[in-house]
């Protein structure tokens, strides 16, 4: 019996040092190639002061292209500076640059001889784009990725790092702590996690995700429409308020809708209201709304850091005076938490989901890993398996092999 | 009025009450036909609503079975009758399905009755249907209304169950189509009709839920009431809204309620039906009665003046006749030809005229008999009292030639006197009758009653204080403003004579004589009233009847002498008497007598042709 056990161990441990040769060889870095990057939002500027205004179209990866062009800044001003991993080679406003690899770069040449991003383009062009091997690298939406990777799609997503959340305006029709309470308790996070993000998000009442504080499970998602309802009784009269979301942004419009339904249920009257996404972005939203579903990323993957950027945005936004008094860099977690209590308790800042970036990557792409808050694109770090087979088919199927577990 | 005028206002009433039953008649019967074709176009747009209605939800029930039998779906009801599903991944496919069977609404719904996709509401997921799950055959049940809670709120749908059954478990296919202004749209309607809905999705009456082909009804909050009616009793009902003062503007609402599967009032189908053309006919209509009626009017006018006069020419005939009979000539006679009443009473009038005349001259001849009579009588007692001394002085002479001889030439004297004596008597009593047939004609000239009167009472003085007899006294009340006028002085003189001679008759023991004067239209009048022993009626009557006489020594001409005076000037004398109070006689005095004098009673006439 051991001797049995022993050869059937002998055997499927040589077959699977021998199916583990070819991988080994395709994991050892390869230079040469163009990483073709797609993105949804257009820049008519590669100015970082004036980029962020004349952007369009999907800004949710605004952030990390936003980071990609300070880092191409020093290119710009001074191109034999050598600063950069790449240098600026074309560029047409809101259509497409293209970087060539700086072999001059003092932390070493990147792998990819060239990377092309184009601009605008919209998400089914994408997908199929990357279906096709036409491109390399795309943001996607956290909504569609599920159906991107139903698709064979390789996905990859980042710790959750923005927070999508309500945000009270001051002066409001909710004024009174109690029916913004109710919509709290009336909200339904965990549905909207599953049915509207497909499960690419994390459901949080906190106001840092748990992978950075900790303690974001100290915070109850689970709705109670029973309290919900007797708070919004005890309110008279019935409270009525506009729920703005950005027009632009299905998933905010998507997310808004559905807390209109959860509070319907809990007995409170909510409209859900477009508006221009520079109103949103500003706290001069639309003065027929009352609260605002936004998103604020974490700039900084440092807990203190992170709450008092996020507190300092959602200021910006028309909740208040939530950003003073902001946390020293030292601060302890249990201050964090304080401090994250103190002002969820206010209930001018509703946490709803923290959500993941999302990419979708050819089947060569190696050595992408998806960057952190505060972080750039690992451009100079990628490299591109020249092995693998570009044919359309295989990709799909080595993609959709690879999707459900690509956290590189 | 005249008889012709009230003839023809009867007619003309008679007419205008015809032409208005007419025209009544032809509003009435006009406006009945037209309601009838009102309701049978309502009728026809409610049929076409109903085969609307059922053929549109055939085909939804069919466009719902076949999403329910699609391959996609089958595989989704395998997928979720595992245990453990994950229903989240098909939260999105209702919109792909719905969009491409264009159907409005479409939910797909788990074995528990909870939403897993839903097309009209999105957001809407993981909430249950509990009305899905309870026993029903939804494939016999085919189509029903249904309110319908969409993101936008809630509406009105034509909706369909189809369920894919695998194993125990059931998902069910609910869609439908959206109840709007498209439905309304594809609804053929006849010109001057429409169609509304209002979808009752509110407890309260909401305006904006009135909807026709181009969306929000104007003026909705008009048919809250019907809308509320039809809530409290809903079966089809039909009412009148007028949208301004013109008639035109009315419309007659049909209602149809539109109910669900409990029988609950979802909606209400209005059919309405401008009166604008109807009302247009009815008024040319009116225009055209009221023309024919005019003309009619007219020509019955015309027809009505013309029979009247017709009807009225003989009777008018008749009225002048008797008007000249009224004024004395009996001989007037009526041409009427004709059987009718009319002619017979023209007839009859004729009849009697000749009769009457007939009847005057006999009269006349007792009269004059009877006048003669008179003559003869007072004759014969006038000559009579000189006759017998006459006779007797004769005999005495007579005697006395042959018995007394001696004293024959005194007797004879004394005979002679006495018979020249009764001689002078009887000359005077022919003298009187004599005078009495020759009354003269009066010479007209200006005078004053008043002035005439004076002298007359003047001249009797002496005889009012007699000595021998009780005192008379007389009262003048003379009008100072009393008009002259044209008469002959010395007749009026006489009369009034006779007036004060034949009161001093009637009053032996003495009295009061009041004489009066005043003025009257046209003319003056004079009272002679005493207080004697008065008249009898017969006496009064007969007064003025010449040789007539109540005293034992008158001629009873007196009177007579009045009265003919004052017909000769065109007057008229009255007398009033109360036995033992006293008598009264008034004259009326014409300013302008007539060149002829009036005529006279038939006695005094034949007196006068005698004469």
């Amino acid at each position: 019996m051991l001797r049995r056990l022993a050869i059937t161990s002998l055997v499927l441990g040589a077959a699977l040092a021998l199916a583990a040769i070819p991988a080994r060889t395709s994991r050892r870095p390869q230079y040469g190639g163009t990483f073709r990057v797609e993105i949804g939002a257009a820049l008519a500027s590669l100015d970082p002061a004036t980029s962020a205004a004349s952007a369009s179209g999907d800004t949710s990866i605004w952030n990390h292209v936003d980071s990609l062009m300070r880092d191409l800044q020093n290119s710009l001003i001074d191109p034999a500076s050598n600063n950069g991993p790449f240098h600026i080679s074309s560029w047409q406003p809101s259509r497409l640059l293209t970087l060539q690899a700086n072999d001059a770069f003092r932390e070493g040449r990147p792998f990819v001889d060239a990377v092309e991003i184009s601009m605008g383009r919209p998400l089914r062009d994408r997908l199929l784009d990357l279906e096709l091997n036409k491109s390399d690298l795309t943001e996607i939406p956290a909504p569609d990725a599920r159906h991107a990777a139903d698709r064979g799609i390789r996905i990859s997503q980042s710790q959750p790092d923005e927070l999508l959340a309500v945000v009270f305006l001051e002066n409001r029709a909710t004024a009174d702590p109690r029916a913004r309470q109710a919509l709290s308790l009336a909200i339904d996070r965990a549905a909207i996690v599953t049915y509207l993000l497909q499960k690419f998000g994390e459901p949080s009442a906190a106001l840092l995700p748990q992978w950075s504080s900790g303690t974001s499970f100290l915070f109850s998602i689970a709705p109670d429409v029973p309290r919900a309802k007797e708070l919004s009784s005890q309110i008279a009269p019935a409270p009525h308020f506009g729920l703005g979301y950005d027009s632009a942004d299905p998933l905010e419009q998507s997310v808004a809708e559905r807390i209109v339904v959860n509070a319907k249920e809990s007995g409170l009257a909510v409209s859900a209201v477009g508006i221009a996404p520079q109103s949103a972005q500003k706290s001069g939203a639309a003065p027929t709304t009352d609260a605002l579903v936004v998103r604020v990323a974490m700039d900084s993957p440092k807990p203190a850091a992170a709450l008092d950027g996020l507190l300092r945005d959602f200021g910006a936004f028309g909740a208040g005076n939530v950003s003073a008094n902001p946390l020293s860099d030292s601060a302890t977690p249990q201050q964090i938490y304080d401090r994250e209590r103190e002002v969820l308790d206010s209930y001018r800042i509703v946490p709803l989901v923290w959500l993941p970036q999302v990419y979708g990557l050819s089947a060569r792409v190696r050595n992408w890993i998806p960057p952190g808050p505060g972080e750039n694109w690992p451009l100079a770090d990628v490299w591109l398996d020249q092995n693998v087979d570009q044919n359309p088919n295989h990709g799909q199927a080595q993609g959709a092999a690879a999707a459900p577990k690509d956290r590189e | 009025m005249t008889f012709r005028s009230k003839l023809f206002l009867n007619f003309i009433i008679a007419l205008l009450l015809a032409v208005g039953l007419v025209a009544a008649g032809v509003t009435l019967v006009t406006r009945r036909v037209f309601d009838e074709m009102n309701r049978q176009h309502t009728d026809a747009m409610v049929q076409q609503f109903q085969h609307e209605f059922e053929r549109r939800g055939q085909d939804v029930a069919h466009r719902v079975k076949a999403i329910a039998e699609e391959e996609a779906t089958t595989r989704m009801a395998v997928d979720l009758s595992r245990p453990n599903a994950d229903v989240s991944v098909y939260v999105h496919d209702a919109r792909g399905v719905s969009s491409s069977h264009q159907l409005d609404f479409l939910d797909f719904v788990g074995n528990d009755g909870a939403i897993i996709s839903s097309e009209e509401y999105p957001a809407r997921f993981g909430y249950k249907l509990p009305w899905v799950t309870q026993p029903e055959d939804w494939l016999a049940r085919g189509a029903f209304l249904m309110r319908v809670e969409t993101a936008q709120g809630p509406a009105l749908g034509l909706m369909a169950v189809s369920t894919v059954r695998v194993g125990d478990r059931d998902l069910y296919v609910v869609g439908g189509e959206r109840l709007g202004k498209e439905f309304l749209q594809s609804l053929v309607l006849p010109t001057g009709m429409r169609a509304l809905l209002y979808l009752n999705l509110e407890p309260e009456f909401q305006e904006p839920n009135l909807i026709d082909a181009n969306g929000p009804a104007p003026d909705a909050d008009r048919f809250q009431p019907l809308v509320e009616k039809i809530e409290a009793d809903p079966v089809e009902q039909t009412e009148k809204i007028s949208w301004g003062f013109d008639p035109s503007n009315a419309e007659v609402l049909h209602a149809l309620p539109l109910v669900g599967r409990q029988k609950e009032l979802l909606g209400v189908l209005f059919v309405g039906s401008s009166q604008r053309t109807v009302v247009s006919l009815e008024r040319r209509i009116r225009w055209l009665a009221l023309g024919v009626a005019a003309v009619g009017l007219l020509l019955g006018l015309l027809l009505s003046w013309w029979g009247a006069a017709r009807v009225t020419r003989p009777v008018q005939k008749l009225v002048s006749a008797a008007h000249e009979v009224s004024q004395g000539n009996w001989n007037a006679h009526v041409d009427v030809r004709g059987s009718d009443e009319v002619g017979q009473l023209a007839k009859s009038f004729n009849q009697m005229t000749t009769q009457l005349v007939e009847q005057r001259e006999k009269l006349v001849q007792v009269e004059r008999v009877a006048a003669w009579r008179e003559l003869a009588r007072r004759l014969a007692h006038e000559l009579k009292n000189p006759l017998f001394p006459l006779q007797t002085t004769v005999e005495n002479l007579q005697r006395a030639r042959e018995q007394h001889s001696d004293q024959f030439d005194e007797v004879f004297r004394e005979s002679t006197r006495i018979m020249l004596g009764e001689l002078d008597n009887l000359k005077a009593i022919v003298s009187r009758f004599s005078d009495f047939a020759k009354m003269p004609q009066p010479e007209l000239a200006p005078v004053n009653l008043n002035e005439i009167v004076r002298n007359v009472v003047k001249l009797f003085e002496a005889q009012f204080n007699a000595v021998g007899r009780p005192p008379i006294s007389p009262e003048l009340h003379l009008a100072e403003n009393l008009p002259v006028i044209q008469a002959d002085a010395t007749l009026l003189h006489r009369a009034i004579e006779n007036l004060i001679l034949n009161a001093m008759d009637a009053m032996p023991a003495g009295g009061v004589l009041m004489l009066r004067t005043q003025p009257i239209e046209h003319g003056v009048s004079l009272e002679v009233s005493d207080t004697g022993t008065g008249l009898t009626p017969e006496e009064s009557e007969r007064i003025f009847t010449p040789y007539y006489t109540s005293k034992q020594h008158g001629s009873g001409l007196g009177l007579a002498i009045v009265q003919a005076v004052v017909a000769d000037h065109g007057g008229r004398i009255s007398v009033e008497s109360e036995s033992g109070v006293g008598t009264s006689f008034h004259i009326d005095l014409p300013a302008n007598p007539p060149h002829k004098p009036q005529v006279f009673p038939m006695v005094f006439e034949k007196k006068e042709d005698e004469a």
